[in-house]
């Protein structure tokens, strides 16, 4: 059998336990989609070739991720190997320690094969302010593959994985996932543990699964979820478990803000969410418009000023005392950040910009609150365009902030949600849509996703490459 | 021209919990192999995350109760962001706007100087220069890198360096009779830094001259002469320039102990410069009336009610004052007279009498469960049964104390029980009487010579002999 990499996170674990194929081949095939694909799309930092066929030999296909290999994310601390988050200034550190979330997934069996590319410091949605270099999409190498999450997302879409971990502070996971044409769920904030992930923005980053279909990340989730005694953020639940799929919708309430459909959206994301829309409807979901939810605009503006306060003080510690480069480091998005961060926290300016930030961070938790009386669950564009090309973010300060507007409100008030695909553009570029739920309700967010996915083949689609 | 000194104080103190304040290493650093204590959280690795302890917690509200302090039933970590190659993470996590107790006061000689907080928060690692090949280097230990410190910050209500002084040694009390902290200033588990200016008044105007922080200020002496040489170098100051404090010429000072001088280390900071924000890796943390009732339920009798207690029983105001400054000595007092109040008089005595004096000696703590209170209750019984005179009380009880035997066992193998029968005693007198010729024949002209005649006695029966029965022996042979 070839082409084992292409295989869906379910597919592998039948056949591995059909013993149609090996662990050893499962990671083979694997690892050489990677050897032709990392030239032209980039999508690791480091790769673990004889790591990973050691521990494919060794598989214990009882686990319930036994032999299984997944790329993680660059910021996810995995004991003895290289942990960059896509700075140089990290191109010498070996993480000392494993995250949390890392090693309940090797508990489970899983084989880490790659840390993937991500911007620097998750700092962006392109993967271009890797200092290693951007990753391309492998829908078009001359595009963007979206980020931060950005070399996790194309490398689930290009095969060179089964399933990919991520995080997502606002955006980080949904958004590439779009623009890769794969599945990205963020959960809770809380829901899985921080512990071991290089912190962005701590009071919302979630670490969470991107793979080739619904099941496939829900059921990463069910593994990685639950409750974790080094992580004082981490909600005392135990680990989440995926509800039964449904046949139909009856009874389940979508809302649509018409806020998230401001004039500047793309003409195709607009008409492929519009159409998303209508199969839900068939399904039996009773669409309800919400015409009085808060404009995504304020959330821009919130999570920025609360983004780069949080950043200057996460990235202190890289002092130049330790980890044996200074901050001289620093790329200029990361410069940017702490600049204006240590400006807002600063005297005299606090209370007109972080205390500000923090009382309309309010303002749109209440305004969730207040919809999702209304509804069971909000739908929207994960993003207003699909993928742009490389360089788009030349001389854009504030190009993830605006390419993330619509994921912004809900990672603020650290909801769940996930990206899907649910159609292309003209050019054949992924759609993603956004399904979002109250807190803890993954269980919506789920069912609604999967329902989707059941009845569409928008999932189905490969690239070529 | 009268000058007031303005005295606030700035009390670190190290808890002594188990474990660090966010992560699960000993907290013990004194003495201990450099950087052996350590793990992701309190080196600050990326990723690392902090989690609270919650004992922790609860000993500084403990701190703060004993301090009449309210507490915030809510409070939450705050980030202090600071560069230094102590401060792994670029920060510190402090607390500004709500800390754990607010609004306290504690009474010195009856006045009060008020306290503002006690809030919680984390130590930094050890800086240590020294050369390393020849060269001049810093090295750093973490291990005391996140231990549980509660900083505790007074009202400058202090006026003298005697005050101060008194200030330091009641908290230093309180800390070591909630048994929350050694409070050792030698050792650093008590940090003090005192802010420091002066009110001059002079012909009806007011002055108050600069604020003066403090720094490395490493024993009680140190905080008083370091207080006296400000107070002097301020108003020298002042008379020479005439500047008074403002917004922004607050300048912390260095205290040199060898030259018994400070010095001038850097223009401060506004606090505000520290960058505080809500610490977001830490969830607020809410305590109900209930637990706070609890832990005041829990207190030990602290300091100033244990001086009233000891005063009622009958101890000198002095002898009261030194038991109870002694959290150790306290309670080994406690412990002897616990079921037997009525000896506490002779209790005093005894502990403040040979068993401190030894203790001085030998430089050590009182070990407090080396204290039996069977035999001091026996020692003492003997004594005011005139079986054993005072000075062999003292010498026995301390002999017990270090040995563990029965005092009285101890007394009759040394033949130290009082002799108190009449005929022995008779024939020690006798042989004194006939021993001192020249002293017999002068006793008609100088009485007050018995004296010696019963030292005689006394070291013949090696201290065995009652005093008062050979006194009335000699009296009568003397007629």
């Amino acid at each position: 059998m070839s082409d084992l990499n292409s295989l869906t996170l379910f597919k592998a674990k039948d056949g591995l336990k059909a013993k149609k194929f090996s662990s050893l081949e499962l990671v083979t095939d694997c690892l050489s989609r990677i050897k032709t694909l990392q030239p032209k799309l980039n999508c690791f930092v480091s790769i673990f070739e004889k790591e990973s066929l050691d521990k494919a030999k060794k598989a214990d296909l009882e686990k319930p991720l036994g032999g299984i290999p997944i790329a993680v994310k660059d910021n996810f601390c995995v004991e003895g190997t290289k942990t960059t988050a896509s700075s140089k200034l990290l191109d010498n550190y070996q993480a000392h320690y494993s995250s949390t979330f890392t090693k309940r997934l090797e508990d489970a069996g899983a084989i880490i094969i790659g840390k993937t590319n991500m911007d620097a410091w998750a700092h962006g949605s392109s993967t271009e302010t890797s200092d290693y270099g951007p990753t391309k999409n492998p829908w078009n190498t001359n595009h963007l593959p979206g980020g931060s999450s950005g070399g996790s997302a194309s490398a689930v879409s290009s095969d060179q994985c089964i399933v990919s971990v991520g995080s997502e502070t606002a955006g980080s996971i949904r958004q590439p996932a779009s623009w890769c044409g794969v599945a990205g769920f963020k959960p809770t904030y809380g829901r899985c543990s921080r512990y071991g992930l290089i912190a962005m923005k701590s009071s919302t980053d979630s670490p969470g699964p991107i793979g080739k279909t619904v099941d496939d990340t829900a059921y990463i989730l069910s593994l990685v979820s639950g409750h974790d005694p080094l992580d004082a953020t981490s909600l005392d639940l135990p680990p989440w478990q995926p509800p039964k799929s449904l046949t139909n919708l009856k009874g389940l309430k979508i809302g649509l803000p018409t806020s998230y459909f401001p004039s500047q959206i793309q003409p195709d994301t607009k008409s492929a969410i519009y159409n998303a829309v209508k199969i839900l409807e068939k399904l039996g979901a009773e669409i309800v418009k919400l015409d009085d939810m808060m404009d995504p605009k304020y959330s821009i503006a919130v999570y920025t000023i609360l983004q780069r306060s949080e950043v200057s003080s996460n990235l202190s510690r890289f002092d130049g005392v330790r980890y044996g480069k200074d901050r001289s480091f620093f790329g200029a998005e990361a410069k940017r950040r702490i600049m204006l961060g240590t400006y807002s926290l600063s005297a005299g300016y606090y209370d007109a910009f972080y205390l500000k930030a923090q009382k309309v961070r309010t303002l749109i938790c209440q305004d969730f609150d207040k919809q999702f009386k209304k509804v069971d669950a909000i739908l929207g564009p994960v993003s207003p365009t699909t993928a742009l090309k490389l360089g788009a973010t030349k001389d854009q300060a504030m190009f993830g902030e605006l390419q993330d507007m619509f994921l912004e409100p809900s990672s603020i008030a650290g909801l769940p949600g996930i990206s899907i695909p649910c159609g292309f553009d003209k050019t054949g570029l992924p759609i993603g849509l956004d399904i979002i739920a109250p807190q803890l309700r993954e269980d919506i967010v789920y069912q609604i996703a999967k329902i989707f996915e059941d009845n569409t083949d928008y999932h189905l689609s490969k690239p070529k490459l | 021209m009268t000058i007031t000194p303005i005295i606030g104080l700035e009390v670190h103190v190290e808890l002594k919990t188990k474990s660090k304040m966010f992560c699960g290493c000993s907290a013990t650093h004194f003495q201990v192999e450099p950087n052996t204590h350590t793990c992701p959280v309190c080196l600050g690795l990326p990723g690392a995350l902090p989690v609270p302890n919650i004992t922790a917690c609860q000993w500084c509200i403990k701190i703060g109760l004993a301090l009449n302090c309210s507490v915030n039933l809510e409070t939450f970590f705050e980030r202090k962001n600071y560069f230094y190659p102590d401060l792994p993470k670029g920060y510190q996590i402090s607390q500004l706007q709500k800390p754990f107790s607010v609004n306290g006061f504690i009474d010195i000689d009856g006045q009060k100087i008020r306290i503002n907080r006690a809030h919680m928060e984390e130590d930094t690692a050890k800086s240590q220069h020294q050369l390393v090949d020849g060269k001049e280097a810093t090295l750093l230990d973490f291990n005391r890198s996140g231990v549980p410190l509660v900083e505790i910050v007074s009202e400058p209500d202090i006026t003298s360096a005697a005050q101060a002084k008194l200030y330091l040694q009641k908290i230093q009390q309180i800390v070591r009779y909630l048994q929350v902290s050694d409070a050792d200033i030698e050792k650093g588990s008590m940090r003090c830094e005192p802010t420091i200016n002066l009110k001059i008044e002079n012909n009806g105007k007011t002055y108050y001259t600069p604020l003066v922080e403090v720094k490395n200020v490493a024993s009680l002496t140190g905080v008083q002469n370091a207080i006296n040489f400000e107070v002097k170098r301020q108003t020298e100051e002042f008379n020479k320039t005439q500047q008074t404090k403002s917004a922004k010429n607050k300048t912390t000072r260095g205290w040199d102990a060898d030259k018994s001088k400070t010095f001038l280390q850097r223009h401060k900071e506004g606090s505000s410069d520290y960058r505080y924000f809500p610490e977001p890796d830490i969830p607020p943390i809410v305590f109900s009336q209930k637990d706070i009732d609890k832990i005041k339920d829990n207190l030990p009798e602290l300091p100033d009610q244990k001086l009233i207690r000891y005063k009622s029983l009958g101890l000198s105001d002095y002898d009261a004052m030194l038991l109870t400054d002694d959290y150790l000595f306290s309670l080994a007092f406690d412990k002897i007279t616990k079921n037997n109040p009525k000896i506490a008089k002779s209790v005093a005595n005894l502990l403040l009498g040979p068993i401190k004096e030894h203790l001085n000696q030998v430089q050590k703590d009182l070990d407090v469960d080396k204290i039996n209170p069977q035999y001091f209750a026996s020692v003492i019984d003997a004594q005011l049964s005139n079986q054993i005179s005072a000075t062999v009380a003292k010498t026995i009880i301390l002999d017990s104390f270090q040995t563990g035997a029965d005092p009285l066992i101890i007394a009759q193998d040394r033949g130290l029980i009082q002799v108190s029968d009449t005929s022995k005693l008779e024939e020690i007198v006798d042989k004194v009487l006939k021993d001192n010729p020249d002293v017999v024949k002068n006793y008609p002209k100088n009485p007050n010579i018995i004296g010696f005649l019963i030292g005689a006695v006394m070291k013949l029966s090696a201290g065995s002999a009652n005093p008062q029965i050979a006194k009335q022996i000699l009296e009568k042979r003397l007629k």
